[in-house]
């Protein structure tokens, strides 16, 4: 175990695409996927979300929100302060936050997971997202980037097989 | 209780983010149930429209947008109506990858629904999240099955959600050997774990119930029916699939947009109670010797058998699949060549959640002239208002309203996962005469 997975989580809706953003504008600064980072895209995973926490040190994990807040704004959550949500449990509605809920109780959860909300304004099918959570997952992606050089840095032997400092990797999944 | 008689009134008005939205109002004056209506007004969706004019090539991937969990469902449903009339006689390799693909379907629906929806009502828990305090090791089997569901659908449609991998003649692809092997070793694996997922379920206690219903399914000469078979009750009703609407017929209520079936004027349940009651003897040996060891009496007349029949029937779909994976080959052609042609195409299989019935008028382009879907949860909505009905007398109608109301959200629950994810948003509003 030794592994970070960036899991951008969207769908094809408007601002909600934030999460896949976010991972498209890392692949973009050169952040590379391999064996010690896997990124993945995810559209809504549900209960399946879980199965992919395993086995990883460090989960970073990019979602849209709505909280009231300006289209755009990033508010990063730990393991213990996750906001409230104000939806139930559902088959077709097993949300993000239903599905970290029950990996907590499971015992599933990584030893490093960082939750960013990019606050997203309308989320219309076939939309296409605005200005300002574009420039925000821009910005997530940088610091993101600049998190992952300084924590692979430290530690050189997960820091795959390139030498540019980038954080260079090799793969990425793009999972529906 | 004593004598005293009150008039309560639940309302349910929103049953949120769901496939079907829906909501309960159930009155109960003088000791009697005055009102029980369960009203879906998710405003019409309109698949069967869409449909009208396009090609058949577009048909599979359009249909399997209509529902997240079972989209295995409605694409080889839809693929085997139009297959029948344009007279495609399928590669054996895809008739029984269909059968395997439709397997992965039942494995995680069925999975999901035990797991994170209907179990907790019967643990005192509001959900899987605190089942999990209190059952983890359970709770985590269920997710590693649903899990392998899941792949199992990834592998021959690409992605589990709205999957892409049928089309008219077979698939659009086959999966290697290598990953056959590698997905054999975990269906393999996973058989233990379903094991112990029937005796958890039947170890679970649920509320007594004995209701009279008439059950139907699919049935077939020698295999549990899924994606193939004619259509059966019990009562003695044998037809093909071209005959349904002598049998069956589809009326519009007030209170709700989908349409309620009913077979000879009468509801009537369709799901994994309705098969495992007429299709019992139809499972694989072990299957039926671990179903014998439960002590399940069948036919059963109590809905929340449910919980255990959908246990047996990941067990059979798991055992299913590796019968049919033991025997993959790499084929010449995923597909055979289609050549469409006017006429009413019919069709059914079996979803996880019941009998799924289509129709379609095509013309000479191989286009829709028009479309019919019957999908189990209307068949069952007439039956669940009835089962509703019998079941709080039988509960009774002096417990408080929150348990009146937990009582109703589980016999709801017991028929269709899109159903149950509305009532995990039960708003109620009591009424007091």
């Amino acid at each position: 175990m030794n592994r970070v997975r960036i899991l951008g989580i969207g769908s094809p809706s408007g601002d909600d695409q934030a999460g896949w953003l976010t991972v498209d504008a890392l692949l973009a600064g050169g952040v590379k996927a391999g064996d010690e980072l896997v990124i993945e895209k995810l559209d809504r995973p549900g209960a399946g979300l879980i199965p992919l926490l395993d086995n990883a040190s460090w989960i970073i994990l990019v979602d849209a929100m709505q909280s009231g807040g300006q289209p755009g704004w990033i508010q990063r959550y730990g393991v213990n302060d996750w906001p409230a949500y104000c939806q139930g449990l559902s088959s077709h509605g097993f949300g993000v936050l239903n599905a970290l809920s029950l990996a907590r109780e499971l015992g599933s959860l990584p030893p490093r997971m960082d939750l960013y909300g990019i606050e997203i304004g309308g989320a219309m099918p076939g939309g296409n997202p605005c200005t300002e959570v574009r420039a925000a997952t821009r910005k997530l992606a940088d610091i993101i980037a600049d998190e992952l050089r300084f924590i692979l840095q430290a530690r050189p032997a997960a820091a795959g097989s390139g030498g540019d400092g980038n954080a260079t990797f090799h793969k990425t999944i793009i999972r529906k | 209780m004593g004598d005293q008689k009150r008039t309560v009134s639940i309302h349910v008005p929103v049953l949120a983010r769901v496939e079907g939205e829906g909501a309960l109002d159930l009155r109960i004056e003088d000791g009697d149930i005055t009102e029980l209506r369960l009203r879906i007004f998710e405003p019409p969706r309109f698949f069967e429209k869409f449909l009208e004019g396009r090609h058949y090539t577009e048909i599979p991937d359009m249909v399997a947008r209509i529902c997240g969990i079972c989209p295995v469902a409605y694409q080889v449903t839809a693929a085997q109506a139009l297959e029948k009339l344009f007279g495609v006689e399928l590669d054996p390799w895809a008739r029984a990858m269909r059968r395997v693909f439709y397997c992965g379907e039942w494995i995680q629906s069925h999975s999901l629904h035990i797991h994170l929806l209907a179990a907790p009502d019967f643990f005192g828990c509001n959900s899987a999240i605190e089942l999990a305090k209190i059952a983890p090791d359970e709770v985590r089997r269920g997710l590693r099955i649903q899990a392998l569901g899941n792949e199992l659908m990834e592998l021959f449609g690409a992605r589990s959600v709205h999957p892409v991998g049928v089309r008219i003649g077979g698939f659009h692809g086959a999966p290697p050997l290598a990953r056959i092997r590698e997905i054999r070793e975990k269906l393999r694996a996973a058989l233990p774990e379903a094991e112990a997922l029937i005796r958890w379920t039947a170890s679970i206690h649920v509320p007594q119930d004995d209701q009279a219903f008439v059950s139907v399914a699919m049935r077939h000469a020698h295999d549990y029916a899924i994606e193939a078979g004619a259509i059966a009750a019990s009562d003695g009703l044998f037809i093909e699939p071209e005959d349904y609407d002598e049998h069956f017929a589809e009326q519009q209520q007030a209170h709700s947009t989908a349409l309620f079936s009913s077979y000879r004027g009468q509801p009537y349940l369709v799901g994994p109670l309705a098969r495992i009651n007429l299709n019992h003897e139809r499972l694989p040996a072990r299957v039926k010797a671990l179903l014998d060891e439960t002590g399940l009496v069948l036919p059963s007349r109590n809905l929340f058998h449910s919980l255990v029949a959908r246990a047996v029937e990941v067990l059979l779909a798991l055992h299913e699949a590796l019968r049919l994976l033991d025997a993959y080959r790499v084929p010449d052609s995923p597909a055979v060549p289609v050549s469409p042609r006017a006429g009413v195409a019919t069709s059914c299989t079996e979803a996880p959640r019941g009998l799924l019935w289509h129709r379609y008028e095509m013309d000479d382009d191989g286009r829709v002239v028009n479309a019919r879907i019957v999908p189990p949860t209307s068949q069952n909505q007439a039956r669940i208002e009835e089962d509703l009905r019998l079941s709080l007398l039988n509960f009774g109608l002096d417990h408080a309203d929150d348990a009146l109301r937990l009582h109703c959200e589980k016999v709801i629950r017991n028929y269709d996962p899109c159903i149950s994810c509305a009532t995990h948003f039960l708003r109620m509003k009591v009424e007091r005469g």
